[in-house]
C-alpha cells in the first residue's frame, strides 16, 4: 500500500527530519510509529499524505510514484486517505457537524447521503449530542475525536494519524484506538504516530522506531 | 468514490454564502475601503477632467483681430476670404460704428475724452477665432500669416505672449495630472490589494484545511471569487453615494465659478458602471491573487 525507498527531508538550512528511510506498508496493516519528540514521526505522515515533499527518495503509495503527481491530482488521492492531526485541524466557524461533513462534500457525495454519514459517524464516536458545536465549544478530547471522525468519515483506503491519543486519558485512549481497530478490520490500512509505549504494548501491532530521522527497527 | 457533479456545484455556492454570512465583519470593512479609497480616485478624475475643460474654454477665447481698411472691400467678401483660411473657426465683424459706442461704453463717466473728435476714428476689424487643432502658438502664427497677406488687411493683432504662456500652463496642468493621476491610483490600488490581502490571510488555515481534506482549487477559491465580487460591488456603490452625497453638499457650498471642480464631466451610467466594474474587478482579482501561495498545501 506505502512503500518509501531512501526518503530523506531537510528543512531550509539544511537541518535533517528525516535520513534514508525505505519501508514497506502492506494493504490492511496496523503499524505503530514510535520514537520521543522531535525524531521525524510527524514528518514521516507529512511525506506519506503528500503535505510535505521529501527532499530525496521515492514515495509509491497505491501503486503510483507520489512524487510525480501533478498538482491538480493531488485533492483526489487526497480524499482516499484520511488523516487525523496533531492539532486536529478543525474550522473553528464550522459546526461539529460541518467540520466532519467537509470530507464528504469535497468528494461531491449528495447531501441525504452526507447527512446520513456523518450522523452515523457522530454516534459511531459518541458526539452525536454534539453535532451543533462549534470546535472551541468542546474539550480537548472531544475536538480529537471530530478529526477522527472526519478522517474515518470518508472510507479512506489509508488513515494516518498523528498522536491521535495525546489529548486523552488512558480510558478514552483505548477507546480511540478500539475504533481505528475497527476501521482496519474492515481493511482500512492503519499508520499511527504515538510515543505512548504502554498502548504500543496493549495492541502488540507492527511498531517502527524513529531517532532522529533515522530508522532504528522495521 | 465521486457520486455526483452537480452535488459539488451545490457544495461550492452554498458553501460560498455561509462563509459570506460568517465573514461579514471583513466583507464590511473591505467593502468600506474599496468604496473609499474609489471615491477619492475618481473625485480626483472629476476635478482634472473638469480642469481640461476649463482650460480649453480659455483657450477657445484666443481670438485674433484683424483691423481692415476703409472702404476697401464689403463685410461679407472680406468674412468669406477669412473663413477660406485654414484653422479659422469663425469671424465676428465688428464696425466703425460698433468699435466706437464699445469704446464709449468703455469710457463711462469719461466722455469728455472724446469730444470734439468728429469723424469715427476707429478702423472696423474682424475678431476671429481659430479651430482647436490650430489652438497653439505654431497654428495661430500660421493663421496670421495668411490674414495679414490680404490687401484689406490693415493690422493684425494677437497676443502671442498670451497663447504662448496658456499653452504650456495646459501642458505642464495635463503633465501634473498624469503624475498625480498615476501616484493616486497606485496607492488607491495599494491600499485595496493589502486590505484584501490581509482579509484572505486572516483566513489562510480554512484554505489549508480544507486542502488537506481533498478539496480541489475551485472548491476553495469559488467563495472567495464570490465574496470579492460582493465586496468590489458594495466598494462601488459606496463610492457613488460618497461622490453623490459630496457633490451636492459642496455645490450648495461654493461659489458658482468653482463648481467646475465636482460637475460630471462623462456620462453617469457609464460612470456608475465604470466604478461597479473596477470594484468587483479589483475585489476578485485581489482576492485569488492572495489566496494563490496558501493553495499549495
Amino acid at each position: 500500500m506505502i512503500q518509501m525507498f531512501h526518503v530523506s527531508k531537510s528543512y531550509e538550512g539544511g537541518v535533517p527530519a528525516l535520513a534514508d528511510i525505505t519501508l514497506k506498508i502492506g494493504k490492511g496493516e496496523f503499524l505503530f510509529i514510535t520514537g520521543p519528540s522531535g525524531a521525524g514521526k510527524s514528518t514521516l505522515l507529512k511525506i506519506m499524505f503528500g503535505s510535505e515533499p521529501p527532499t530525496q527518495g521515492q514515495l509509491i503509495l497505491d501503486g503510483r510514484n507520489y512524487i510525480k503527481i501533478p498538482q491538480p491530482e493531488l485533492p483526489a488521492l487526497r480524499r482516499r486517505i484520511g488523516f487525523v492531526f496533531q492539532d486536529f485541524k478543525l474550522l473553528p466557524n464550522k459546526s461539529v457537524f460541518d467540520n466532519v461533513a467537509l470530507s464528504l462534500k469535497v468528494m461531491g457525495i449528495p447531501p441525504s447521503d452526507v447527512k446520513r454519514r456523518v450522523a452515523r459517524m457522530l454516534t459511531y464516536v459518541k458526539l452525536q449530542h454534539r453535532a451543533n458545536f462549534k470546535p472551541l465549544q468542546l474539550s480537548g478530547g472531544e475536538q480529537q475525536r471530530v478529526a477522527i471522525a472526519r478522517a474515518m468519515v470518508k472510507d479512506p483506503a489509508i488513515i494516518l494519524a498523528d498522536e491521535p491519543t495525546g489529548n486523552l486519558d488512558p480510558e478514552l485512549s483505548v477507546q480511540i484506538i478500539e475504533l481505528f481497530k475497527e476501521v482496519n478490520s474492515r481493511g482500512t490500512t492503519v499508520v499511527i504516530a504515538t510515543h505512548d509505549k504502554a498502548l504500543i504494548e496493549k495492541y502488540a501491532r507492527r511498531t517502527i522506531a524513529l531517532e532522529g530521522g533515522r530508522l532504528v527497527n522495521a | 468514490m465521486r457520486k455526483s457533479g452537480s452535488a459539488d456545484f451545490v457544495y461550492i455556492i452554498s458553501d460560498a454564502l455561509s462563509s459570506l454570512k460568517e465573514s461579514k465583519g471583513t466583507t464590511a470593512l473591505t467593502s468600506l475601503t474599496l468604496g473609499f479609497s474609489l471615491a477619492i480616485f475618481s473625485l480626483f478624475v472629476f476635478v482634472i477632467s473638469n480642469l481640461n475643460g476649463v482650460m480649453e474654454g480659455w483657450g477657445e477665447k484666443t481670438q485674433i483681430v484683424v483691423y481692415v481698411k476703409d472702404n476697401v472691400s464689403s463685410a461679407e467678401a472680406m468674412k468669406d476670404s477669412i473663413m477660406k483660411v485654414a484653422g479659422v473657426r469663425g469671424a465676428e465683424f465688428v464696425s466703425k460704428e460698433k468699435a466706437l459706442s464699445e469704446l464709449k461704453g468703455a469710457l463711462k463717466g469719461y466722455e469728455g475724452i472724446l469730444e470734439g473728435v468728429d469723424a469715427n476714428p476707429l478702423p472696423a476689424s474682424f475678431e476671429i477665432k481659430v479651430l482647436e487643432e490650430n489652438n497653439s502658438p505654431e497654428g495661430i502664427a500660421k493663421v496670421v500669416g495668411e490674414l495679414k497677406a490680404r490687401d484689406w488687411a490693415e493690422d493684425v493683432q494677437y497676443s502671442r505672449e498670451w497663447v504662448e504662456k496658456l499653452s504650456a500652463f495646459i501642458k505642464f496642468i495635463q503633465l501634473a495630472a498624469i503624475a498625480m493621476g498615476v501616484f493616486l491610483g497606485a496607492a488607491t490600488l495599494f491600499i485595496i490589494s493589502n486590505t484584501i490581502r490581509l482579509a484572505v490571510y486572516a483566513r489562510k488555515d480554512e484554505i489549508e484545511i480544507m486542502k488537506l481534506v481533498g478539496a480541489s482549487d475551485m472548491y476553495v477559491k469559488v467563495p472567495f471569487v464570490l465574496e470579492g465580487l460582493i465586496q468590489g460591488l458594495f466598494g462601488g456603490l459606496l463610492a457613488m453615494c460618497i461622490l453623490a452625497v459630496g457633490r451636492y453638499a459642496v455645490l450648495s457650498e461654493i461659489p458658482a465659478y468653482l463648481r467646475f471642480a465636482v460637475e460630471m464631466p462623462f456620462s453617469t451610467v457609464l460612470f456608475l458602471a465604470f466604478l461597479t466594474g473596477a470594484g468587483m474587478l479589483m475585489g476578485v482579482a485581489g482576492s485569488l491573487i492572495s489566496m494563490n501561495r496558501f493553495l499549495k498545501v
